[in-house]
């Protein structure tokens, strides 16, 4: 009787503290949460091993390493290897443009089958800095599956890998999805470390499913090196990359991509889009619009201050065409504006300096 | 509830279905107790570091901070830190977990790896064991890092504890400000921020309190020029404080080539910059590189295992070749790559 009394005790215990939490038993829960905490290491690692076999390292030979200051904060730009992304089995890598900025002009890559090749800059995205390579004669490369940011959600685990410190093994950073359609709907934010040791290179997911390539970006201020003053920090960006993307069709063309402007000035501190100066021949101007009249749709969008005009704009790439709507003399009317890239319309020159007035003698010493 | 359960004892005999009704009682406290307690995953690394590190005070000069972190690794008031200028001064102060303050002296420190080994004249018997407290990590592994980074504890507050993962462990070359820090073993890159003012000291735990390491001061990689976040494996902590770490520089020292310096016979055009990459220009006839079958317009690509980015590094390997010792030179000629062995001959 009393034996059995203590064995039993002890799981009565449990399952009376169970019971009265409405829990099967209150331990056995606290030690399922333990324990899928404790897998998502090796979850990390495996993910990490599996998008090995699709990753390439990049060497770049000669370019100006002799960069003036600093990149963003970072000393210059650093002496090693630099990381990309088979997608294709017959060589086409994309990797991020931070790799290049010092225009190196031989470019190799090695790929995870232990073989050397040269390779060719294809084209640039400016609006992702993402740069295509085409690595020539090759055949047996091994993409990796990519998920388009549809199926992707915030909160879920995320590992940037690369292979910028050199060892030939990645080094992997974990963190999470922290937003999606950043930068007009171009990028996936992360909080796992993106650094020069890891941009052109994948953040995949705990499937070794590459969520998008690891890039610096800033979302209102672009450029080949915005966002690496945020490197390491908590702020990290990777570019989705789907199948049939226009961009990516049109880089596989050779075309550089650059954001597309309408050749406008606005009246600053307006209360509605009002056009202050119209580029001439440009794309605005060649189209129809005016000085004075007031955009109030691009595309179907309702845009009413200028930072809902940029965000919208910045959807589309120059060279796209977009259904610019807008008001003269009280009538709506809609034309279609070809964006173009240089059509920024130049600051108004200074004024012309006034002749001071001669200093009159009588008043010296008054007021 | 205890008066119940005593008159209960008194009022019934000691039955079963008594003892059942204890049990049944007793399991009520048990799991308010259970729920109460809500531990983490990292709660018994975090508490095991708190007892075992200790807030340092110094010297400062300029804008670079008198504070640091430390680890203690004996129960007679051993402590390893970073070193560096907060140890110059006359006062090093070191305050253990329980608040007291204590003076430190500087028992040995190591110029390459930038460690220093304190002592406090103070008992501490909770201190990690070189041998048997600590361990060699995994990658993608969780680390926990205790450290005290721009000094947010204050006074006898506990340490920051920030969470990461190990991302690779690897030889590195660093840099400190404009001194090139010679490593001279692996570093446990991790993905925690650790590269802040006064971390260094600071414990780098696995999930069961286990040392990985002691975070490092700061340093930049020279291969992406950023700052690293890194722990000193425990392995070389061990071999500091044994006094068997060497200097790195004695051994660079030993750059005496036994041999004499070969040559390739590869030429690079006179008039190119230091920074374009390295084509051969032209192949002396009869040369260790024309038998190898190189040709004027293939660019080297590697050279004895080194990656040849410009002349400059061509130069800087070629110099250091030796006659008589082969070595593989990997060159791109068109859009082939080629790889050939090459034995240097003697300079003329």
């Amino acid at each position: 009787m009393k034996t059995s009394f203590l064995r039993i005790a002890p799981m009565l215990a449990l399952v009376m503290g169970g019971l009265e939490l409405g829990y099967p038993a209150g331990q056995a829960i606290g030690q399922e949460k333990l324990s899928g905490v404790r897998l998502a290491p090796k979850a990390f690692l495996d993910a990490a091993n599996k998008i090995q076999a699709s990753l390439v390292v990049i060497e770049a030979f000669g370019g100006s390493t002799a960069v003036q200051g600093k990149i963003a904060g970072i000393r210059g730009q650093g002496e090693g290897n630099t990381t990309g992304v088979v997608i294709s089995s017959d060589g086409l890598i994309l990797t991020s443009s931070f790799n290049f900025i010092q225009q190196p002009p031989v470019v190799t890559v090695v790929a995870a089958n232990g073989k050397r090749y040269t390779a060719k800059i294809v084209a640039k995205d400016e609006t992702r800095n993402i740069t295509l390579l085409k690595a020539e004669n090759a055949t047996d490369l091994t993409p990796p599956e990519f998920l388009s940011p549809d199926q992707v959600q915030i909160g879920q685990w995320a590992v940037a890998v690369g292979v910028g410190y050199g060892d030939s093994t990645p080094a992997l950073s974990s963190g999470i999805v922290s937003a999606i359609g950043r930068g007009s709907g171009r990028a996936i934010q992360t909080d796992a470390n993106t650094s020069p040791a890891n941009y052109g290179g994948p953040l995949v997911d705990i499937r070794g499913r590459v969520l998008g390539i690891c890039v610096p970006f800033n979302p209102t201020n672009p450029g080949p090196a915005a966002g690496v003053e945020w490197y390491d920090s908590g702020i990290g960006f990777a570019i989705p990359v789907v199948a049939d993307a226009d961009w990516l069709n049109r880089l596989k063309k050779g075309e550089t991509l650059q954001f597309g402007f309408l050749g406008l000035r606005l009246k600053p501190k307006a209360e509605k889009l009002e056009i202050d100066k119209v580029l001439e021949n440009g794309p605005a101007g060649t189209a129809g619009i005016a000085v004075g009249d007031v955009i109030t749709k691009i595309n179907e969008t309702v845009v009413t201050d200028e930072s809902s005009l940029r965000l919208t704009l910045r959807k589309y790439l120059a060279g796209d065409s977009v259904k610019v709507s807008f008001m003269h003399d009280n009538a709506e009317k809609t034309v279609e504006v070809k964006l173009a890239a240089n059509a920024q319309v130049p600051p108004d020159p200074p004024p012309m300096p006034m002749p001071m007035p001669m200093e009159d003698p009588a008043k010296k010493d008054g007021k | 509830m205890l008066r119940r359960l005593t008159e209960i004892r008194l009022v019934l005999p000691m039955r079963l279905v008594s003892r059942w009704i204890i049990a049944f009682l007793i399991s009520l406290s048990v799991s308010a107790v259970t729920v109460a307690q809500d531990e983490n995953e990292f709660s018994a690394a975090i508490e095991k570091g708190q007892g075992r590190t200790v807030k340092i005070v110094g010297a400062s000069v300029g804008n670079v901070s008198g504070y640091a972190t430390g680890i203690l690794v004996s129960d007679s008031g051993d402590i390893l830190t970073g070193s560096g200028v907060l140890l110059t001064g006359n006062r090093i102060r070191v305050m253990l977990a329980d608040g007291s303050l204590h003076n430190a002296t500087v028992v040995r420190q190591h110029r390459g790896m930038q460690l220093a080994q304190l002592k406090i004249d103070a008992k501490t018997p909770d201190y990690f064991d070189l041998e048997k407290d600590v361990v060699v990590p995994s990658r993608g592994e969780w680390v926990v890092v205790l450290a005290n980074a721009f000094k947010v504890a204050d006074g006898d507050e506990p340490l920051s504890v920030n969470l990461g993962v190990v991302s690779l462990q690897t030889k590195i070359e660093a840099t400190r400000g404009r001194n090139e820090i010679l490593y001279s073993g692996d570093l446990v890159l991790i993905d925690a921020i650790t590269s802040n003012p006064g971390a260094a000291g600071g414990a780098v735990l696995n999930t069961e309190g286990n040392l990985i390491g002691m975070v490092g001061k700061i340093i930049e990689s020279n291969e992406t020029s950023t700052r690293l976040n890194y722990a000193v494996p425990s392995e070389i902590l061990k071999r500091f404080k044994s006094g068997s770490l060497e200097e790195p520089s004695a051994a660079a020292a030993v750059v005496t080539t036994e041999g004499k310096a070969g040559e390739t016979g590869i030429r690079m055009l006179r008039l190119s910059k230091s920074t374009d990459p390295a084509y051969i220009d032209r192949v002396i006839p009869n040369s260790p590189a024309a038998m190898a079958g190189l040709k004027a317009d293939d660019l080297i690509v590697t050279l004895a295992g080194e990656k040849i980015a410009n002349i400059r590094d061509f130069n800087q390997v070629a110099n250091k070749l030796l006659a008589g010792a082969e070595v593989v030179v990997v060159v791109k000629r068109g859009t082939q790559i080629l790889q050939v062995n090459l034995t240097p001959e003697e300079k003329k």
